[in-house]
């Protein structure tokens, strides 16, 4: 059940990026007609794209720690014995958990002092505390994605897979 | 210091860590044990490192080679190379080569070229009697032209890093890919010629005719995107917007093969991209910073400069080290990492730039498919069904090819320069 809910959270995730990605795609696109043709430009359509993009980066990996589709050097990981490597990635998801634990604390006081001074961006007036909750946010997920990782390979539960994840 | 900001990266990557953890695990080591600073600083950095409008162009060109490489474009630019180039020995081969670096102005990354244009070359060379190992290590090295030919998304990165124009980083990529590019060509034939394989056929001008329109859509893309960037008509990141829409329209309402459900999944697998890229680039965005603030490249440049090192020595030294951190390291990460160490100390002995930027593209396009750990040749063995011991003894040629090519682009620094002199719109 738990195992569905991270699928089904991840999906939403994923698409709601994919469609704002391409809103972004259309928004640079409009600028470059509006410039060539009509002689305008979209003020603050930088804003709004980069904003996207900085979600796709830590939603985004969030959705890529679910998969376990992290780039790595892994071939050295191979040749080790398979007790050795069952305890590696307990160490990887408890590292994981401390350093998410780590990013998601000063990233949520700096998010959260934005909100209190009700800081916004330069030409859209867009609250900042929505693009640096995002960082927020994706570590959050990572963080409960790892506990919830350790606390499967300490009780020895299989994983599920995914398309194009590395076999465990 | 060291400790958090070398050993512990280095014993992690090697056990086989995300790379994003070996990062963030340095910097969280010197931020809470070595270093007196606010801890937000790792939230400041970390946002600021990709809250950037250059890198903008990065997911863009992901998508558009996403969108192309979905349909049956690859397929058409093969017809058409092979259509050209049918008559010379060695043809299958030449149109792997040519079919990549057409490929390489539409994309930029090289592990999809190798994947996508492999799935169509590979079956065709095994059919065609090529030799295996000639085939694994041709397909698997091929790749590595789009990282040099532009678009390249190493260039965008190194352009952030490095505070350099991507558009002049793009003009000085076109005569070192292509150079490249000639040199394979010429290997294959010879190759070719000397163990009697890959006999050509002859040219025959109506089929040539039949595949140039076919793949017409799909070479346009190069134009608009190469065109538009040269001829001034849009940045970087505008041509990355305006290829995804173009290569949208063409594969949805010229070629019909891509629905709106296709549109859609194409983008979610660009957000997958993303997040595996663009996190690496946000902790390697904190590395460099700590970097900086603890004097470390101003160091290193005070050091180089007591030694009196001459540029060539300088070149060298740094061709060795980044052949050998692009076997561990992905190209983008490499870039983030080494970037504001490097660019002093090539400053300081009078190396432009965006000719240096060249040199380490080039470099780091080596590491995607160099023995042992080089990204393409897992792609090739994984996607292809390759033996990894047929690549290894088949990439060692082009290996020794691209090193050959390298030393000519460090050592000429005018086959990267003459593009931004000519290609250029002017004012």
């Amino acid at each position: 059940m738990i195992e569905w809910t991270f699928d089904r959270v991840a999906r939403v995730i994923e698409l709601t990026l994919a469609l704002a990605f391409i809103l972004a795609i259309l928004l640079n696109f409009s600028n470059v007609v509006g410039r060539y043709l009509f002689g305008v430009s979209l003020l603050g359509s930088d804003e709004v794209q980069v904003f996207i993009m900085v979600g796709m980066t830590f939603l985004g990996a969030a959705i890529v720690t679910r998969r376990n589709q992290h780039l790595r050097m892994d071939v050295l990981l191979q040749f080790m014995p398979a007790p050795v490597r069952a305890v590696l990635r307990l160490a990887e998801q408890l590292l994981l958990a401390t350093l998410a634990c780590f990013v998601l604390t000063q990233s949520y006081f700096y998010a959260r002092q934005i909100f209190r001074i009700g800081r916004t961006s330069d030409m859209t007036g867009i609250p900042m505390w929505i693009p640096h909750g995002m960082v927020v946010l994706g570590f959050g997920l990572i963080l409960v994605i790892a506990v919830w990782r350790a606390v499967g390979i300490a009780r020895r539960t299989p994983e599920p897979i995914h398309d194009g994840e590395a076999k465990p | 210091m060291t400790f958090a900001l070398v050993v512990v990266p280095v014993v992690l990557l090697l056990l086989g860590f995300p790379i994003f953890m070996v990062l963030l695990t340095g910097v969280t080591v010197a931020l809470v044990f070595f270093m007196h600073v606010p801890l937000v600083v790792m939230h400041q950095n970390l946002f600021g490192s990709v809250n950037a409008t250059p890198l903008l162009a990065v997911p863009f060109f992901i998508y558009a080679g996403e969108l192309m490489g979905r349909g049956s474009v690859a397929q058409r630019l093969v017809d058409f190379v092979q259509g050209g180039v049918g008559s010379v020995r060695g043809s299958l081969g030449v149109t792997a080569v040519g079919t990549s670096a057409i490929f390489g102005a539409i994309s930029g990354a090289s592990a999809a070229t190798v994947a996508t244009i492999g799935k169509v070359m590979v079956p065709a060379m095994r059919r065609a009697g090529y030799p295996e190992t000639f085939t694994a290590g041709l397909i698997t090295a091929v790749g590595a032209i789009d990282v040099i030919i532009p678009p390249s998304i190493p260039m965008i990165v190194y352009g952030a890093a490095a505070e350099e124009s991507v558009a002049r980083l793009y003009a000085a990529g076109v005569i070192p890919g292509l150079m490249i590019a000639a040199m394979l060509a010429a290997y294959v034939m010879w190759r070719a010629r000397r163990e009697n394989f890959g006999a050509g056929e002859r040219f025959d001008l109506r089929r040539f005719l039949r595949a140039a329109g076919r793949s017409l859509w799909a070479l346009g893309a190069p134009v608009i995107i190469l065109g538009g960037i040269y001829g001034g008509v849009f940045s970087p990141t505008e041509a990355a917007a305006v290829a995804c829409v173009y290569a949208g329209l063409v594969t949805t309402l010229v070629f019909r093969e891509l629905g709106w459900r296709d549109i859609v999944e194409a983008a979610a697998a660009t957000v997958m991209f993303t997040g595996q890229i663009l996190i690496i680039v946000a902790c390697a965005g904190v590395f460099a910073w700590l970097l900086t603030v603890n004097q470390v490249p101003a160091a290193v440049s005070a050091w180089l400069q007591s030694l009196n090192v001459s540029a060539w020595m300088l070149l060298l030294a740094i061709n060795i080290l980044l052949l050998a951190v692009g076997c561990f390291l992905d190209p983008l990460s490499a870039i983030l990492l080494l970037s504001p160490l490097l660019v002093p100390m090539v400053k300081s002995v009078g190396i432009d730039t965006v000719h240096f930027g060249i040199v380490v593209t080039v470099n780091l396009a080596i590491g995607l498919f160099h023995p042992p750990f080089g990204i393409n040749i897992f792609v090739a063995q994984t996607v292809l069904g390759l033996k990894l011991e047929t690549i290894y003894r088949g990439i060692i040629p082009f290996v020794i090819l691209y090193l050959i090519a390298l030393a000519l682009i460090t050592y000429i620094p005018d086959i990267s320069l003459i593009g931004v002199r000519y290609l250029l719109a002017r004012g």
